[in-house]
Parts: structure tokens; C-alpha cells; sequence
């Protein structure tokens, strides 16, 4: 592991903006020594490195006899960096007594020095990284932001992008081709085509209101009457009572299920037929079913949501979108009111969260049977309805909507100006300011103007003339990328760089006019205003999309669904999406305090408290929560739970579903949370495995690791690690024992999806190792102990994957001591995670060259 | 099991068509050199031999016992089912424990045969690009459709095998008549000029386009300049491509001595409907108006059908899957599956006689046959019967994978888009691919 040290304290008590100035200055410092000391490496590399890496029978095909030390070019510079690291992490020469270490650090000195220079140089001619093509989730919010279209969605249109460093913002992969660009000009014709109002008026509102029997698709669904029934008077009505009922407001619809095939729980009669936005009301209240289809008044809120699909009975086709957000259903009855989005022929279906899913047997061809899982004690937790109304969709606040007017300022849907070459000008120069993020050249516009003139005289109406000039615009270069601050080839007045690296870094969005403004009088150099903006993003609802695209990228929580539990060992855990939604919520909400309210980089590790909602509170063995919000809550003392280390989330994305293993858990965290990615696995050796069926542990199996030197230099780094955590299921609950189908304790029961379960548990778990250091710990309360007691390479790493998040680049080799000094900076006030997304905003590494006045 | 022998063959009798445009030889674009024939594979002789695919999938399946082989390997033994198929054991492979993971959710999974999109009835779920429409975009405008999506007795607005980028549904055609206009009859003029306005569209996008970028790029660093060559370089491709879809506008389409078909409206004429649609895949491979279809059976919104002349069905083919076993059910679902394996055959047989460059056309096919159910009675989507013939692969053998660990079907998928020509590594939900089935170079 990296145990650099600070170089230089900062006295405690000064500000961050002039902690940020004196780094930058130690880096000049460092700048000048570094020339002097040139000395070439090649004779040490000689004596050191040829007995194994020279000639055709090189280790690893690395000859480095024939290796070029020409540093310029800047494919021999990686990989002379890949060899400087390998040397200074220890890992070669792989016995470190052929290496003393006084000649170690000469061999890395005169390593490091020219590269330095040469990297420093490159970056001098080319620019730290290529410019940046828009990631098609920063495009399409590029559109709607511009468009103010605020749910245009055009992203799927485009083809996913490609990621390199595990992020997919990474200029080098972000590449363009033929299938791209075809993408963006037909994305950029549907969104156009949606912006512009064809009407001379909003189209016309439904209004919808369903009671009695009305509010369900059938008057029975799968799962029979535990699932679903009609009440009235808290009593279930069976189907040949409910024809003679008169008074359907006084019917309720009990619903006791999750959304889960089979199943279509919409309301009678409703489908929407323009899309758009509906207003949703209903009256509800919580219940609980008891026996003989009884209701009684609930004690906790149920959450719901609703879902969109089209009504095509309970095989889903096309989209199924959860929409609306989480209600909370309470005990008393009240009315609630949310919007959705519906698409042409879609309608909305109730989606309690967290009920069960009854099984659907055909037993012998005969009819359809169910079998509803058992009711917890106290009886079933569910939903009562008595009426819901929808309606929609809602009309925009004016007339044609703003959409049309940032296509065609005061013209209604026909655009019929009298004088249509000048008007053609005028609307263009207007759109292409109003879609810039930076002023565009005379001869771009001109460019555009002559397209539309040329459509104009070949006969097309004004409005497609005008359309076809914009999106030559939304596809052209000045809108697909985004520029470099400290690209070589712009002028002086960089400012407006700044401001889009800053939005799309904060916002995955251009930048707004405040941004703009400050750009165009050359302010966002100056400390306090860039601190300011930043933390100006930093507390608007658009920062929502940098923790999520970020948490999904850095901690893999897009893949948070990738692998389904494994039924047969987990059966608690069938089909409990309301589980894996908070766990996922909950990581969200976790990174997004760290920032927002600037706390210490060591909570990656531990903290002590967590935020959960009903859910989480009882998987992770907390008294018990009400409600889905998630709520800031103190952990008690020797609680395994705390800090991001533990969160379900991420013992989720790190097991597969069935089994946990400790390397991948361990390599996993030492990558993505201590910023030390593992070398690959060497080729011909065979995946750890766990034996469900309890042959041999995974002790026994991880034994082999440390038996093997070869195995061991890499594996004593991470496998602990992952051994620490094996106390957390698949899923993150606390366990003490594995579980397995061979051999143990039998368990035996109905899960929540009414299958039979089977599994054993098996051994008891030892969560006990120590780190390749020497220092032992216990379990995972213990290792969290020896993590945080240097929070450094945590702050470290974060500072790296910001840095590659917010500027497509990797830290370049020249930069790494630029990197320490902002450490050193945030270092006294123990690496708070706002202060270090500030300092790396401030930084020559966001800024470019000139960095900040 | 009866014989029957009614006509089913109401057209294309004879040995097909006159297409007056052979392949692609006139099309050639005038720069294009060795790639006339459009991507392709290279084969031993270093021919760049045109690559088709026609995929078909039967929403409800076939009976997983008399499908799959016992024996697995070269040497396996054929399945009664496969017997049907045994003029052309060297012809196919049929794969076992091939699913799709995280398709799962019954008749749901359908629409995600091609797509392999994971968790089709949940929440958040959005369909993605199908294979026919990724391996289209990768070809280009190579033929004058890219390809064409058939169905049987299908829900139009709900299912097809073809699905957008964005997951939106692209329509199956059930007309035959309908296909045979689009492909042997010249358009109408207004669609035409339609067409060919939005062609023109783009074109001059992409002129201003150019231009502009040209002269960005006069004052940039040597890494931004190799972005925007790039940027410039896709610029002048997609204008190539739009050339040649300006001449396919332009050009008129093949002719055929054959007369237009009939379309079959009665739902329970099942295999005459299957049949025609299969004749019509083949006339479209056969005048290479595409090499891309896809065929989907509709099984699940089929009602009572008619079995054999004196003889309906008990009930709608969905019902008659849920055949808990009971022998009446049973019985009819392996006749109705015999014949749909017979109709296969006799399709492999009619691509065996094409001759085309010295190569059966149905080596230049590949024909996938398969479902999105494992087993229909209780809803598994997992085990899928996989069957894959022609296309110039090595075949002739059972590949047989673990059934209570199966691979991903895309990796099927994966190999079969590089033996399109399409050097793509990934696709769905794929961990590796099928590679095994390659001819020995």
C-alpha cells in the first residue's frame, strides 16, 4: 500500500482558497529541481532489470535492452511510467534484496525526472487530453436543458459509450463513427420535432375517475382473494355479491400483492392517448388483511409507487417505468396526489412495495392455483383504495409552450415570416446563441445560414428549413465537444471552458447563464467566485445526476441488478426489488452528504450512522423505521454497519448472487475504495470457487494464496479484505454462518413468493486475517479501525476518480506531485470530500496551465 | 400421427423467381472495389461470400422432451423431433442449457428473444437493440431493405423479435401480399420522393458539416485534431452510405414471373401461414432484397387451430401449453410440433437447391430456429431449444451446455454476427461467444 507522507504540513486554521495557492506553488518548486538532477536510467536498468528482461526469452515479453528510453514519444512514456510503478510499489524486481534501497530510490529518481519533464512537455504542446466528445446522458440533458424539454428522452437512441478507467467518460473511448453521428441526427430531428408545437393549441385534457369495481382490471387477480379482493364495511364482497352492489363508492379495492408477473393491477377503462404529463389522485389508506379476508387498521405507512405499461394483461410489453415517486401510504385515510409520465396507449398500475408474490401452480392441466405465502403475525400488511382520478395531460403554462419559442421567439405554430431570408438569419443567430456554450465564430453561422437558404430556395417550408439548420448545429463539433481549457490552441479568454467543464463535471449539463455570464467577463480564474459556483452546483437539484452517474461508474451501482439472489440458498430475498431499490437509494444519498455537507473522507470506511428507511432498518438489524424516505439515523456502539465500506449496495455489486467470495470483494474494494487496482490474475490459474455443497471452505481454498509466493505478493494485498466482509451475505445482512445444500442445520419453510425452501446452514465464519503489514484484526469493526487510521489513500483515490470524471484525462504522471500537495492542503481538516473536489476544481489539473488567480 | 396432404402450397411452386437484378454485381458502388458484394466473410479462397441470417422463434416453444437430443457431441443421436430434420444432420447444430440471463417472467421474455434485455417485467425495464437490427447497422445499406421483419398470426401492436436502440417495438408484417408489393413492385412515387427529400436532408447536413469541421480543424493540437478526423471521417461515411441509399431509391426493383401470393386471414390455417411466411423469407433471400429477417410465431395469440383437415385443436395453442402433462394435450402439441419441424425441413431443402456463386444459398444462410420458453407448461425461460443451420458453419453435432447453469444465448449471437462480417466482440447480455462452430480456417 502507498504510506506516502505529507512532504509539507500546512498550519492548521488557513483557509482551503490559500491552502489551494501555496500548493500550487511547492509544485513550481519541484518544477525547477526536477531539471537538474538529469541523469539516465539506463545504466542502472542494466545492472538491475536485464538478467530476466532482455532477449526473446524476456519475463513477460519485456525486453527492455530493446526498449527505447525516448520519453518524447508518448507511447514509450507510458509504458516507461508502467515500469517506474511496478519498481516503486516493490513488485519488481520480484526479490527485493536485488534491489537495495538506496539504489531503488536512485533508479527511481532518474526514472521520474525525465519523464516528468517529457510528460510535462507533452501536456505543454497537446493539451492534457484530448478534447471530450458529450456522453449520450450529457447530451440528451444538453437538449433538455436547452429545449426546455425537461423529459425528453433521446439517450437509448444513441449507442451506449464505451468506457476505459471504469468510467464512461473517458475522452480516449468516447470515440465518434458512422453508427454515432447517424445517431445524433436522428435523435436531434425527434427532439426537434418534439420541441416545435404543430397545434394551435395544448391538447385537449382527459379526466378520468374510477370507483367500486372500476378500480382494478379484473374483480380478481393472480393469487386469488389473499392477494386482492373488494371490501366494503372491512369486509371482503365475493364476486356474486359485488354485480348487486349499489353504492360503489362505498367498495374499496384491498390489494395485498407486489407488481410482479403475473399480474396487470391498472384501473378499468383508462388509457392515455397523447403522452404526457397526468395528474394522479387518490384516496388510500394502509391496512392489514387478517383472517377470513377481514381489514383492519394498519400500524406502519406502506409505501407504493405506480407503474407505467400498456394494458396488455399481465405479459408486459414495451416499457415498464416506475413512476410517480414513492408514496407513503398511511393508516388514516387521505388523499394522495402525484404526476406521472404516460406514453401513448399506457396506462398506470398500483405498485405496493415490499408485499409478497404469490406462486401460480397448474397442477395436472388443471386450472390455475395459488399459494399466497404465510401471514406475518398480525396479519398481512396492504393497501386500500377507495377512488383514484387522473387526469391529462397537463397543458404547458403557456401557448405555443417554451419549447417552440427557443426554436421560433414569438412565431405560433405556423412560421410563415414575410421576409424569410432575413427572419431565417435572425432565428438562427438567436438559436445557435441560445445553444452555444461558448460564442461561436462569424463563419460557423454563416455556414448555417447558407444550409438554410439553400433549403429555403429548393422549396421547404420555413419551419423545416430553420429545423434542418439547427440540427446541423446539435451535430456539429462546437456542440458534440467539449474543449480543454488548457488546450494549446485556444486563445486567452478560456473562461468559457471552465464554465462547461465545471456544469458537466457537476451538472452532466451546459452551463447555465449565471456560468455563462461569469465566463464572458473572464471571472471564473478568480478563487472566490469558482468557490462559490462550485458550491453553488454543488447545492442544486442538477447535482443529483453527477452522484448518480458518478456512484454508478465508481461503485458499479448501475450493475446494482445484474445478478438475481440465488433462490435456493436465499429465498428471503426472491423477488424483493423494494430491498435492492433502498440499498441503491441509500448509497446515493450517503456519497451526496459526504459532499454536501463536506464530511471526512474516512466515512468511505466507517461512520456512525447510516441512513435507512423501514426497509434497511431491518436488514440491517436496526429497530425498526417507518416510511421509504431515507432518514439519517446514530448507530449503535459495535455495529458492523457504518460507512460506505459495509453498505448493502456494494456487497451486493461485489458477490454474484449466489455465493460471496473474498478476492473479488477484496480486489474490488482495494481498486475502488483505496484507489489500488490489482494487477490481472495471472493466465492458467483456475477462479476461487465457494462449494455450496460445503466440501471445502473458502478458507481452505484462500490458504493456497499465501502457500504460493507468486500467488501471495498480489493476494496479501486484498484477500483480507474481502475475509473481513465475509460476515456480509449477498446481499449485506449480517450473518455468522454460510449457508449451503450439502451438509448443516436444516432450514426449511414458504418464502415470500410461495416456494418451498431447503438450505443448511454451514460453517461458522471467520472473518479474521491481517493486513500484508502484519497488523492483525478480528473482524470487519477491527479492520475499519486499522483503514481509518490513515484516511490518506482514501482521499487520495477520490481525488483520482474525480479527477478522471471531471476531465476525461487520467492524473498524469506530472501531475502526481501536484496531487499531494492538494492532499497536504486538505490533510489538517482530515480530507473532507467537499474540500477535495473544491481543491481539485482549483487546481492547474481542472484549470489548465494557468490555473486559478 | 396422420399424414396429410393437402396443397399447402398455394404459391412459388416452381423453382422460384426471376430476379432481374442479380445480387448486387450492378449495384456496386464506384468506389467500393472487393466489397460489391457487400461485408461478408472471407473464405478460404479469399471470395468475400455474402452472409444472410433469417431468425425465427415460436413465442410458446416446442416440448423440450422429443426436441432434445440425448447424446450430445458429433455423434449424438437424433431427437424425434430432429428426425424430421435428418436430410440435413450435417446441415445444423442444436444447442442445449442456452438462455438468456435475467429473462425471465413467462410470456414477457418474448419480446426479448433477440434482444437478451434483463428483467423484462420489472420496473426500469426498457427492451434494446435486437440482433437483426444491430447486425443492420453494422452492414449498412448493403441490399434495399436491411431487413425485414415477418410474423405469424401476430399481436402487431405488442410483440416482434425487432427492436430499436431505444426499445422501441418495430412492427411485424403478417401481409404476404403486402411483402411481395414491397419487394416486386415499384413504389409509388409520392413515398419515393418522400424518401428520397429525407435523404437529401442529411445529405446537405452533413455538407455543412464537413465543411465546418475543416476548417476547425486548421488550428487545433495534434490530439483534438485526431478526435475531429475521426468526427470527419464518420461525417464522410454515413455520406457514402446515403449515395448508395439514393441509388437503391432510384433503382428499380427485381421482377418475378411468380404471381402475387394471397394472404391466409384465417388465424387457425396455422402451417399455411407459417409455410407462406417461411416462402416468403426465402423469395427475399433469394432476390436479396435483404439478408436480414426475422419470423416470429405468435403461438400465444394463435386460437383453436387446425391440426389436420378433419382435425381442430381442443383449445388455443397457449392453452394447449399449459398441458400439465395431460396426454390429449401432449399429443396435440407434438403433431402440431412435427409439423412445424417438417415446414423447417422443407425450407432447408429449398435453400439447399439455389444455387448462388457456386454456393448453396443455404450456406450462405443462417437459420435460426428457436423460442424464448424453455418449457411452456410452467413458464421456464430457461433451456431454450436452440437450433442453428446453414450460414457456412461447422455443424453436424449437439452442443450441449449445463442445464442448471447455462450459457447466455448471446454468445450465440456474438459468433453469429461475426460470421455476418460484423467484428463485434459483445452484444446483449453475452460473456464470451460460440466460436467453436466456426469452419476450420
Amino acid at each position: 500500500m502507498n504510506t506516502r507522507k505529507p512532504a509539507n504540513r500546512i498550519p492548521r486554521g488557513r483557509s482551503l482558497r490559500s491552502v489551494v495557492f501555496v500548493a500550487a506553488g511547492l509544485w513550481l518548486v519541484a518544477v525547477s529541481a526536477a531539471v537538474e538532477n538529469r541523469q539516465s536510467p539506463k545504466k542502472l536498468i542494466r545492472k538491475f532489470c536485464l538478467d530476466c528482461h532482455e532477449g526473446d526469452t524476456a519475463e513477460g515479453g519485456l525486453d527492455l535492452a530493446r526498449l527505447p528510453f525516448q520519453p518524447e514519444d508518448r507511447k514509450l512514456l507510458n509504458r516507461w511510467v508502467l515500469i517506474h510503478d511496478r519498481i516503486e510499489a516493490g513488485e519488481m524486481p520480484p526479490d527485493p534484496d536485488r534491489l537495495p534501497q538506496e539504489q531503488r530510490q536512485t533508479l527511481l529518481k532518474a526514472l521520474k525526472t525525465p519523464l516528468v519533464e517529457a510528460d510535462r512537455t507533452d501536456i505543454g504542446a497537446s493539451g492534457r487530453g484530448p478534447w471530450r466528445r458529450l456522453t449520450r446522458e450529457e447530451f440528451e440533458q444538453n437538449l433538455r436543458d436547452l429545449l426546455k424539454l425537461p423529459q425528453l428522452d433521446i439517450r437509448d437512441r444513441l449507442p451506449e459509450d464505451r468506457e476505459a478507467h471504469r468510467f464512461n467518460r473517458t475522452s480516449s473511448a468516447l470515440d465518434m463513427s458512422r453508427v454515432q453521428l447517424a445517431a445524433y441526427l436522428a435523435a436531434t430531428e425527434a427532439a426537434l420535432q418534439q420541441a416545435m408545437a404543430n397545434e394551435n393549441g395544448p391538447p385537449p385534457v382527459t379526466r378520468y375517475r374510477a370507483v367500486g369495481t372500476r378500480l382494478f382490471s379484473a374483480s380478481n387477480t393472480f393469487g386469488g382473494p389473499k392477494a386482492m379482493f373488494f371490501a366494503s364495511g372491512n369486509r371482503a364482497v365475493n364476486g356474486g355479491e359485488l354485480a348487486a352492489i349499489k353504492t360503489p363508492e362505498k367498495l374499496e379495492l384491498a390489494l395485498f400483492r407486489s407488481a410482479h408477473w403475473p399480474y396487470y393491477g391498472y384501473p378499468r377503462g383508462f388509457v392515455a392517448k397523447i403522452p404526457g404529463n397526468y395528474r394522479v389522485r387518490f384516496s388510500a389508506r394502509a391496512v392489514l388483511q387478517g383472517d377470513g379476508f377481514q381489514l383492519q387498521p394498519a400500524e406502519e405507512p406502506l409505501p407504493m409507487t405506480f407503474r407505467a405499461r400498456k394494458p396488455s394483461g399481465p405479459d408486459v410489453s414495451g416499457d415498464v417505468r416506475a413512476t410517480g415517486g414513492l408514496l407513503d401510504i398511511q393508516p388514516q385515510t387521505a388523499v394522495y396526489e402525484t404526476n406521472v409520465r404516460l406514453l401513448p396507449r399506457e396506462t398506470l398500475e398500483y405498485s405496493p412495495l415490499g408485499l409478497p408474490v404469490p406462486l401460480a401452480r397448474n397442477v395436472d392441466g388443471g386450472p390455475p392455483t395459488y399459494r399466497y405465502p404465510p401471514f406475518p403475525e398480525g396479519g398481512q400488511p396492504g393497501l386500500a383504495i377507495q377512488w383514484l382520478e387522473i387526469e391529462g395531460p397537463i397543458p404547458p403554462a403557456s401557448w405555443p409552450p417554451p419549447s417552440h419559442r427557443v426554436l421560433f421567439d414569438e412565431w405560433g405554430p405556423a412560421v410563415q415570416p414575410l421576409h424569410p431570408v432575413q427572419e431565417a438569419r435572425r432565428l438562427l443567430e438567436r438559436f445557435v446563441n441560445l445553444a452555444a456554450r461558448e460564442p461561436v465564430p462569424a463563419g460557423v453561422l454563416d455556414r448555417l445560414n447558407q444550409l438554410i437558404q439553400k433549403r429555403l430556395r429548393e422549396g421547404h417550408s420555413f419551419a423545416d428549413a430553420m429545423k434542418t439548420g439547427y440540427r446541423a448545429f446539435l451535430c456539429s463539433s462546437h456542440f458534440l465537444y467539449l474543449r480543454d481549457p488548457s488546450d494549446p490552441a485556444t486563445g486567452k479568454n478560456d473562461s468559457h471552458a471552465i464554465a462547461s467543464k465545471l456544469s458537466h463535471f457537476l451538472h452532466s449539463s451546459r452551463p447555465d447563464p449565471t456560468l455563462i455570464q461569469l465566463a464572458a467577463a473572464g471571472n471564473l480564474r478568480r478563487a472566490d467566485i469558482l468557490q462559490q459556483q462550485t458550491d453553488r452546483l454543488i447545492h442544486a437539484r442538477g447535482f443529483d445526476r453527477f452522484v448518480h452517474h458518478f456512484t454508478d461508474y465508481w461503485l458499479d451501482l448501475r450493475y446494482i441488478r445484474r445478478h438475481e439472489p440465488d433462490t435456493r440458498l436465499h429465498p428471503e430475498y426472491r423477488f424483493d426489488n423494494y430491498l435492492v431499490e433502498s440499498m441503491e437509494r441509500e448509497t446515493r444519498v450517503f456519497f451526496r452528504a459526504l459532499i454536501r455537507d463536506n464530511l471526512p473522507a474516512s466515512l468511505l470506511v466507517d461512520a456512525d450512522f447510516v441512513y435507512a428507511n423501514d426497509r434497511l432498518s431491518r436488514h440491517y438489524g436496526l429497530t425498526p423505521l417507518s416510511g421509504s424516505g431515507m432518514k439519517k439515523i446514530p448507530l449503535p456502539d459495535g455495529s458492523p454497519y457504518g460507512g460506505l465500506l459495509t453498505q448493502a449496495a456494494l456487497m451486493k455489486v461485489t458477490a454474484n448472487g449466489t455465493s460471496t467470495s473474498p478476492v473479488l470483494r477484496g480486489a474490488w474494494v482495494m481498486e475502488r475504495l483505496m484507489g489500488e487496482p490489482p494487477p490481472p490474475p495471472p493466465d492458467s490459474v483456475p477462479a476461487v470457487e465457494p462449494d455450496i455443497r460445503g466440501a471445502r471452505t473458502i478458507r481452505e481454498q484462500l490458504a493456497l494464496h499465501t502457500q504460493s509466493e507468486s500467488c501471495s505478493t498480489c493476494h496479501a494485498r486484498f484477500d483480507p479484505l474481502g475475509v473481513a466482509l465475509e460476515n456480509f451475505d449477498i446481499l449485506g445482512r449480517w450473518r455468522t454462518r454460510y449457508r449451503g445444500i450439502g451438509q448443516g442445520k436444516s432450514v426449511t419453510g414458504i418464502d415470500r413468493a410461495g416456494h418451498d425452501y431447503h438450505y443448511r446452514m454451514a460453517s461458522v465464519i471467520d472473518a479474521s486475517s491481517q493486513l500484508q503489514d502484519g497488523r492483525q484484526f478480528q473482524n470487519i469493526q477491527e479492520l475499519k479501525d486499522l483503514l481509518v487510521s490513515d484516511p490518506r489513500p482514501l482521499a487520495r483515490n477520490l481525488l483520482k476518480q474525480f479527477t478522471l470524471y471531471a476531465t476525461g484525462t487520467p492524473i498524469r504522471f506530472s501531475e502526481r506531485e501536484q496531487i499531494e500537495s492538494l492532499l497536504d492542503a486538505c490533510h489538517d481538516e482530515g480530507y473532507r470530500v467537499g474540500d477535495l473536489l473544491h481543491a481539485l476544481v482549483q487546481s492547474p489539473i481542472f484549470l489548465g496551465k494557468e490555473g486559478c488567480r | 400421427m396422420k399424414t396429410h396432404t393437402v396443397d399447402r402450397r398455394r404459391f412459388l411452386q416452381g423453382a422460384g423467381v426471376t430476379v432481374a437484378l442479380p445480387l448486387l454485381e450492378s449495384l456496386r458502388p464506384a468506389n467500393a472495389g472487393n466489397r460489391a458484394a457487400g461485408p461478408g466473410t472471407l473464405t478460404g479462397s479469399g471470395r468475400v461470400v455474402p452472409r444472410r441470417m433469417l431468425l425465427i422463434s415460436n413465442n410458446l416453444g416446442v416440448l423440450p422432451k422429443p426436441f432434445f437430443p440425448t447424446t450430445a457431441g458429433r455423434g449424438y443421436e437424433l431427437s424425434p423431433y430432429l428426425r424430421e430434420l435428418s436430410g440435413f444432420r450435417d446441415d445444423f447444430t442444436v444447442f442445449s442449457g442456452l438462455s438468456h440471463p435475467d429473462v425471465d417472467g413467462g410470456h414477457s421474455t418474448e419480446n426479448c428473444f433477440l434482444t437478451g434485455a434483463r428483467g423484462p417485467t420489472k420496473s426500469g425495464f426498457r427492451n434494446t437493440i435486437s440482433l437483426d437490427q444491430f447486425a443492420a447497422e453494422h452492414l449498412g445499406p448493403v441490399t434495399r431493405f436491411p431487413t425485414l421483419n415477418l410474423g405469424v398470426n401476430i399481436d402487431r401492436a405488442n410483440r416482434s423479435l425487432a427492436w430499436t436502440r431505444e426499445g422501441a417495438l418495430l412492427p411485424a408484417e403478417e401481409s404476404a401480399a403486402a411483402l411481395f408489393r414491397k419487394m416486386f413492385v415499384q413504389g409509388d412515387p409520392a413515398a419515393v420522393k418522400l424518401q428520397m427529400q429525407r435523404i437529401e436532408e442529411r445529405a446537405s447536413i452533413l455538407d455543412t458539416l464537413r465543411e465546418d469541421t475543416r476548417r476547425v480543424q486548421r488550428k487545433l493540437g495534434q490530439d483534438d485534431q485526431s478526435r475531429l478526423d475521426q468526427y470527419l471521417s464518420a461525417v464522410r461515411d454515413i455520406e457514402k452510405r446515403l449515395a448508395v441509399n439514393r441509388r437503391w431509391e432510384l433503382l428499380p426493383k427485381p421482377t418475378t414471373d411468380e404471381q402475387p401470393p394471397r394472404d391466409i386471414q384465417d388465424q387457425k390455417q396455422f402451417f399455411e401461414k407459417f409455410d407462406l411466411m417461411l416462402s416468403m423469407a426465402r423469395l427475399a433471400l433469394e432476390s436479396d432484397s435483404t439478408r436480414i429477417i426475422t419470423l416470429m410465431v405468435d403461438a400465444f395469440a394463435t386460437p383453436p387451430f387446425q391440426l389436420h383437415p378433419d382435425q381442430k385443436t381442443t383449445e388455443g395453442y397457449h392453452n394447449l401449453s399449459h398441458h400439465g402433462q395431460a396426454e390429449a394435450k401432449l399429443q396435440q402439441l407434438a403433431d402440431a410440433d412435427h409439423q412445424q419441424m417438417k415446414l423447417f425441413g422443407k425450407l432447408l431443402a429449398e435453400l439447399a437447391g439455389v444455387v448462388e456463386g457456386g454456393d448453396r444459398l443455404l450456406d450462405r444462410t443462417m437459420i435460426l430456429f428457436g423460442s424464448n420458453m424453455g418449457n411452456a407448461n410452467t413458464h421456464d425461460n430457461t433451456n431454450l431449444p436452440i437450433l442453428l443451420a446453414g450460414g457456412g458453419l461447422k455443424h453436424g453435432q449437439h452442443l450441449a451446455f449445463r442445464r442448471d447453469r447455462n450459457q447466455p444465448l448471446c454468445n450465440l449471437y456474438v459468433t453469429m454476427l461475426q460470421q455476418m462480417g460484423v467484428e463485434q466482440e459483445a452484444f446483449g447480455s453475452s460473456s464470451g461467444n460460440l466460436n467453436q462452430i466456426f469452419p476450420a480456417k
